[in-house]
């Protein structure tokens, strides 16, 4: 990760050179495509495409992976939680019961599991176009791209100015906190229990909060004093013109749209269950 | 900024304009989600996929110090931009509860007698601002409920557990460190603006 809190990773290729506000419509669209099925085989689908892109965009793989991890561990969780909670869930969708275990009177459904399947790959095929907005597209430029498709700009200077701050807000914290502990206040589990721990982050707390006041008041006066906010319209350092790569990326998303929107009235229209 | 007018007399009037965004507003929303996004970090697991964040009490602080927007976008921006940077993936029902949360917090700034700047908090403000905790949570609670039901698939029944859990985290955060902090700030500034005419 690099200082500025940001995972964008610099490289020479076609995803990178696809502008920021392309990039974030197209991350919509995917999200919005995947969340209209209820289907497996349409998940894999988006996953295997989305790897291909990833491939395509040059990110090794070493700088996904605790990502990948934690999704992973993410989803596992969740279908855990999920078959412990509602170990019937899947038999409502598919009107069929195939019992796997019987525990105590509750029927563990082989539908349920193969739902709690479906739900993990439906998070892992938003995965890889999170990833791949993530990685290559550099994060001043996501600012004024998202101006472009018509956030109001001070929206976008504000996510501009969290992304600006993150750092020096982090180093403000461990500041705080190390003073603390000089004085003897317990943030390490070996030193206290976690109710005392928690209790004294209140010392860090109120602080922090306190001198990003004074940070607020001291950068709004500055950009007061630099016209901010005079016009609504203004323009961006970093802001790039339109390319055909993003005319060609726009016209394969409306695509996607469409056969998505067509697979989910026609063809693929509920929960896909292979068992039957 | 300031718009002028001139009068019929001749004189010239500066009026703040009233907008939604001033560029006070702005700049808190940037650091309030820089802290948010910091404070993430302190986070222990409740239950799963659930944890206790320190991060929530920004939430009601930010909205009774800048109002309700700002709150809202605080908790929008800084819940999005934490799950981007360091999960890679944004869970926008969870999303839109934080930024509930923050709306909430917010909406005891339209109470006029209210004051943060001049210390004026009286036990009406601080019994109100409970109140709207409670409301905020139930209302974040709903819009997480509805996102995480309708949009991304999951059954309901596990998802109110999730959401018990959130909700009572989130109001022991609010009440123990959220709060305490706001009246800790008016007290504060009431140092310096308490002047009494001597008789």
């Amino acid at each position: 990760m690099s200082r500025a809190g940001t995972l964008y990773i610099e490289k020479n290729s076609p995803i990178h050179k696809i502008d920021g506000s392309i990039k974030f419509i197209l991350l919509l669209v995917w999200t919005a495509c995947v969340f209209l099925f209820n289907d497996f085989r349409v998940f894999l689908g988006f996953f295997i495409f989305g790897l291909a892109l990833l491939k395509i965009a040059k990110i090794p793989f070493k700088s996904i992976k605790p990502l990948f991890i934690f999704i992973v561990m993410f989803t596992i969780m969740n279908s855990i939680f999920l078959i412990v909670v509602t170990p019937n869930y899947g038999s409502t969708l598919t009107q069929t019961t195939t019992s796997l275990i019987t525990i105590k009177g509750i029927t563990l459904s082989l539908e349920t599991v193969w739902f709690a399947i479906t739900l993990s790959m439906k998070y892992l095929a938003v995965f890889p176009i999170m990833m791949l907005f993530i990685f290559t597209t550099h994060p001043s430029k996501f600012a004024s791209s998202l101006n472009k498709i018509g956030v109001s700009y001070k929206v976008a200077y504000a996510i501009n100015i969290a992304l600006r701050y993150i750092p020096d807000v982090r180093d403000e914290f461990k500041n705080i906190m190390n003073a603390q502990a000089a004085r003897g206040v317990a943030f390490r589990k070996e030193d206290a229990n976690i109710i005392t721990r928690l209790k004294n982050y209140n010392t860090i707390l109120f602080p922090l909060v306190l001198s990003s006041l004074n940070r607020v008041e001291i950068i709004s006066n500055a950009m007061d004093l630099r016209g901010f906010g005079n016009k609504n319209k203004r323009t961006w350092y970093s802001g790039q013109k339109y390319g055909p790569i993003d005319f060609i990326t726009s016209v394969l998303m409306v695509v996607l749209l469409g056969v998505a929107i067509y697979l989910k009235i026609y063809v693929l229209k509920g929960f896909w269950y292979p068992f039957k | 900024m300031n718009k002028t007018y001139t009068d019929e007399d001749g004189f010239r009037y500066y009026v703040k304009k009233t907008e939604l965004f001033s560029t006070k507003s702005v700049v808190a929303i940037g650091i309030g989600a820089a802290l948010y996004s910091v404070l993430s970090g302190v986070a222990i697991p409740v239950g799963p996929n659930t944890s206790f964040r320190i991060a929530v009490a920004l939430l009601t602080i930010f909205g009774a110090i800048f109002g309700p927007v700002v709150g809202f976008f605080v908790g929008f921006v800084g819940h999005a931009l934490n799950d981007m940077i360091m999960w890679g993936s944004v869970w926008f029902s969870w999303v839109f509860l934080s930024a509930v949360i923050g709306l909430f917090g917010g909406m005891i700034t339209l109470d006029k007698s209210f004051s943060l700047e001049t210390g004026h908090v009286t036990k009406k403000h601080i019994f109100k601002m409970y109140l709207y905790a409670i409301l905020g949570m139930i209302f974040a609670g709903l819009a997480a409920y509805v996102g995480d039901v309708y949009f991304y698939g999951e059954p309901a029944q596990k998802v109110w557990i999730q959401i018990a859990l959130a909700t009572a985290t989130n109001f022991v955060v609010t009440a123990t460190l959220g709060i305490p902090i706001i009246l800790g700030i008016a007290a504060r500034k009431r140092k310096y603006s308490n002047l009494k005419i001597e008789d």
